[in-house]
């Protein structure tokens, strides 16, 4: 090899060395800036809940941390002081949120087991059909609904929100456990009938315990869904009685002012339960989200 | 006394016909072995007889009640699946358990019966772990031992071996065997593996397309196929089959092949064929030895002399493959010594055990 | 036999049916309604006005009204920039991460951390931070001297576009890239190593084999994201109500003022059944692809 080959391949060596630091760099650049951005907004509600109202609203900005929990305190300090009564929405919420979830669960899973296990004429084009239901927007179903339920009286009442929150519900939770169910070996329910399980027990000790995970998983999106909701809600409570938490976000704001603070620290309160029971069973989520949709 | 009948038994999956009329009386403590190609429909016919498929037409008795409309639980049958199917969420211990649980058996008589099985399988350490911390090897021992918690009237298994390695399959095999001398009860085995067939069956009932093509015990459809299809299937390698017609000759007559050559009529069907049917020959690859190597060079032989293509040593024997009748067949060589391609050897072939078959219907031709 | 015999249903039908029946009476039946509806000049102010048939005048009036049509110009407009950005982003995030050795489980919990926020959420959060006065991104640029002035994030019409598209992805980008992700981990590496030892270079394996394989993942992100388009309403809502002066009105806000702030829900709910067709047409043109990528790769049972 001469002297020059040799420096050439060198070169070679360096410029490829090179490159593939700088695409290293670029790769921990592009992470680092997606992290920031997911992460910026979140925290920037967490902080300013934990902020006085003055430094919120300081001009120029007073960037020096400070810490206060008059927001909290406010806000769990009950409707007394022109507060708002959280407790109550909390509670609505969850008592809706949790009630339309096991609800759609048991009438959802039902009809993904159906999908999963029976062989039946246009089987496709009823799957696609319910899943139709779920797009129809919350805006535009909010209107009829609103006429009907101020007819049947059950506007402003935990049981309307429910009902609602179920049916929307119901489409996707089967989606999620025809995937689910599928994933289990028919063989296993066969096995259970001929150790002596009626088609009942099959399901509820076989069946059902072998796609508990999915089925968290699923109710987790369900009560998510329902937790969030926001525009069928704001038009189908009116009081106390019955608004949920994402319906309370707006009491903190008036015609012309929002409370900042106050409206940060109910965020956080909102955000949290939906935080732990997400990371509680991501791993299913995405398995589920993914077979449902694949293995078709 | 728990015999199994099936009287025309008949599966419609839609417009498919999976089983065609299936007939058979499967004697109390019988080993019966369903054998075929896939698709043939030995699983649906053996989940009919669990229950877990509709029966379209017919009849399946279990004793003497006719269970047809029965739900699987009502059977009091046990079965062994080809992917175990144990369940996921149960230890071993609550895999085995579970029939006896459902049934409502009070948690000592649990104990003591998932001991028992637990014992007779050697799976005594493996009770507290999931059926995912388990080997395939130890996930089909629990599978068997689930199936033998109950003490069923009759055991039902659909290819319980086949997901298992060659050698862990043969020692599995003897185990099937020993468990069933022990127990003695009815078994349904369904395997579309020949070896197997005939190292456990009592009976071989060997199906195709939906049908049964011949039953008999694993000798009989060894040494008397009823057709070609049979005496392809069973026996390793299968049996060589040269396409010849019937010619006029002295003695029994012979048969012509493509290339001109002949050979007699087998003993078995000799006077039983008239000059001019087309047939096809047939014998196994250890009737066609070479002369010196053989287990019998008298008797009802002929001799040939052929050039070998190819040979396959397996250790106690070599097999040579060789062309008889212009079809390439299989011959076998005991004592092995060793062959080069194209070496010429003095074969000799018992007639004695050769075979006839009709070449339309591949029926056996015998007198 | 002269009657015809009555026979049970079948099971898969008796095990559909509750979902059947609540969609039927919580879905469908508002659906029948608010379609009669907008053939009545109804007004939730004069319950009469509801037993006037008018025929297809609502759907005459918006289909000819300027305002609408910006509104559905800009909502098709808003949907086509937005999930093509989500789409593209989700995947160059995707194979960030699913290059990424150490922490990988960690990225990914914080990447789902925004399909948890509540739209409204979402939308009280880029008010505050895109707010001119107080919010974060005029703090932080007046503090490190860029400018003096307020930019009007929510004010200004290009601007205030940006800002809820910015919303509107940042919350829907996550489930892109975690379902993108998800297919990533499961493709078969074999195809891969094949394509190096071909010569492949890293751009062609990944045009020609990783995304194929990733084409039905695409789809059923993009069908379960077009399930939800409408969830951009909550956002809108909040952050600009539409407004100013409609510079960001979409179907959805403009259907939700004329229905609760004008009390004419018969129009409303023409406009609904307009914006609800487009939500059904998203959706089954992403399951027809859905159901064509997963042919394509084998992967339909
Ligand atoms: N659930 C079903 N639906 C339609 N066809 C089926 C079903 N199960 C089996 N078949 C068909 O019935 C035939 C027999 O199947 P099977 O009994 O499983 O064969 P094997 O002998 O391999 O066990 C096959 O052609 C198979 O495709
Ligand atoms: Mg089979």
């Amino acid at each position: 090899m001469t002297a020059a080959r040799a420096r050439e391949k060198t070169r070679a060596e360096r410029t490829h060395r090179r490159r593939r630091l700088a695409l290293r760099l670029l790769h921990f650049a592009g992470l680092f800036v997606t992290m920031c951005v997911i992460c910026l907004p979140g925290l920037w509600i967490v902080l300013n809940s934990f902020r006085p109202s003055v430094e919120i609203l300081a001009k120029p900005p007073d960037w020096t941390p400070s810490f206060t929990l008059e927001h909290y305190r406010a806000m769990f300090g009950g409707a007394g002081e022109g507060g708002v009564p959280v407790f109550r929405y909390f509670r609505n919420s969850l008592v809706i949120s949790l009630s339309s979830t096991v609800i759609a669960i048991l009438i959802g899973m039902s009809g993904g087991y159906a999908f999963a296990r029976y062989r039946f004429r246009a089987k496709n084009a009823y799957f696609v059909g319910l899943m139709l239901f779920r797009a129809v927007p919350g805006v535009a179903l909010s209107l009829p609904l609103f006429i009907i339920f101020a007819r049947v009286g059950i506007i402003d009442t935990h049981f309307g929100l429910i009902l609602v929150y179920v049916a929307m519900n119901v489409p996707f939770t089967i989606w999620l456990t025809d995937g689910f169910f599928r994933q289990i070996p028919r063989e296993l329910r066969e096995a259970a009938e001929i150790d002596g399980c009626t088609k009942w027990q099959a399901f509820w000790r076989v069946e059902f315990p072998t796609a508990r995970a999915g089925v968290a998983s699923a109710a987790i999106f369900a009560f998510l869904t329902s937790w969030n909701e926001f525009a069928l809600a704001s038009q189908l409570t009116r009081s106390a009685e019955s608004k949920t938490l994402p319906v309370g976000l707006l009491d903190f704001t008036a015609e012309f002012t929002i409370n900042w603070g106050g409206m940060c620290a109910l965020a956080v309160l909102m955000i949290v339960p939906a935080l732990v029971l997400t990371f509680l069973v991501q791993k299913h989520l995405i398995s589920g989200l993914t077979f449902g949709g694949v293995k078709g | 006394m728990t015999a199994v009948t099936l009287s025309g038994i008949v599966k419609r999956y839609g417009g498919l016909l999976a089983v065609a009329g299936v007939s058979l009386d499967i004697r109390d403590g019988e080993f019966v072995v369903l054998v075929g190609p896939s698709g043939c429909g030995k699983s649906t016919t053996l989940r009919m007889i669990a229950g877990l498929e509709e029966i379209s037409e017919g009849e399946v008795l279990i004793g003497d009640r006719v269970v047809n409309a029965l739900p699987p639980r009502e059977r009091n049958v046990s079965m062994v699946f080809q992917n175990y199917a144990l369940y996921p969420h149960m230890t071993v211990r609550e895999n085995l358990g579970f029939s006896l649980k459902i049934a409502g058996a009070d948690a000592a008589t649990v104990a003591a019966a998932v001991d028992d099985a637990a014992a007779i399988l050697a799976l005594g350490d493996l009770l507290e772990r999931r059926p995912a911390q388990l080997s395939g090897g130890q996930r089909q021992r629990v599978a068997m031992g689930r199936a033998i918690v109950r003490r069923p009237d009759v055991f039902l298994f659909d290819e319980p071996l086949s997901n298992l390695d060659a050698k862990l399959r043969s020692q599995m095999r003897v185990e099937i065997k020993k468990l069933h001398q022990k127990f003695g009860s009815t078994v349904v085995y369904v395997t579309h593996d020949q070896v197997e067939a005939m190292t456990l069956a009592d009976r071989i009932v060997l199906m195709r397309d939906g049908v049964v093509v011949q039953v008999g015990t694993p000798l009989e459809l060894f040494d008397f196929p009823a057709d070609a299809f049979v005496a392809t299937f069973i026996g390793s390698p299968p049996m060589n089959l040269v396409d010849g017609v019937v010619g006029e000759g002295d003695g029994g007559g012979e048969v012509i092949f493509a290339d001109s050559s002949r050979l007699p009529v087998p003993v078995s069907a000799r006077g039983g064929v008239s000059a001019g049917r087309r047939v096809l020959f047939g014998f196994r690859a250890d009737s066609l030895m070479p002369r010196g190597h053989s287990v019998r060079e008298e008797g009802d032989v002929v001799s040939l002399r052929l050039a070998v293509n190819l040979t396959e040593p397996l250790g106690t024997e070599t097999l040579l493959f060789t062309e008889v009748g212009g079809a390439e067949v299989q011959g076998k060589m005991f004592n092995p010594r060793p062959v080069v391609a194209g070496e010429v050897l003095d074969f000799c072939l018992l007639l004695d055990r050769c075979h006839l078959f009709d070449a339309e219907t591949s029926a056996a031709i015998r007198v | 036999m002269m009657f015809p015999t009555l026979r049970r249903p079948p099971e898969w039908l008796l095990l559909l049916m509750p979902a059947f029946f609540v969609i039927a009476a919580v879905i469908l039946m508002p659906l029948v309604f608010s379609l009669y509806s907008s053939f009545t000049p109804y007004r939730l102010t004069k319950p009469d006005t509801l037993w006037k048939w008018i025929g297809t005048a609502n759907y005459q009036k918006i289909l000819t009204d300027g305002k609408f049509w910006a509104a559905f110009g800009r909502t098709i407009l808003f949907l086509t920039i937005v999930l093509n950005l989500e789409l593209l982003l989700g995947l160059a995030i995707a194979l960030m991460i699913s290059r990424v050795t150490r922490g990988q489980r960690t990225l990914r919990t914080i990447l789902m951390f925004p399909m948890m926020f509540s739209p409204i959420l979402v939308g009280f959060q880029f008010k505050f931070i895109f707010n001119d006065n107080i919010g974060l991104v005029n703090n932080a640029l007046q503090s490190l001297g860029f400018t003096n002035a307020a930019a009007p994030w929510l004010v200004d019409a290009k601007l205030a576009m940006f800002s809820i598209m910015f919303a509107e992805i940042w919350m829907s980008t996550s489930i892109f890239a975690v379902l993108l992700l998800a297919g990533l981990f499961a493709m078969p590496q074999d195809p891969l190593e094949a394509a190096k030892v071909d010569g492949c270079t890293p751009w062609q394996s990944f045009r020609h084999i990783t995304l194929p394989f990733l084409t039905p993942f695409i789809f059923i992100a993009l069908t379960i994201r077009s399930l939800d388009v409408a969830r951009a309403y909550d956002v809108v809502q909040i952050m600009t109500g539409g407004g100013p002066a409609r510079r960001t009105e979409l179907v959805w806000t403009l259907m939700s003022r004329t229905g609760y702030v004008d009390a004419r829900m018969g129009i409303a709910n023409a406009m609904g059944y307009v914006s609800i067709l487009l939500s059904i047409l998203f959706t089954l043109y992403f399951f027809r692809k859905l159901s064509a990528a997963r042919a394509a790769i084998g992967m339909s049972d």
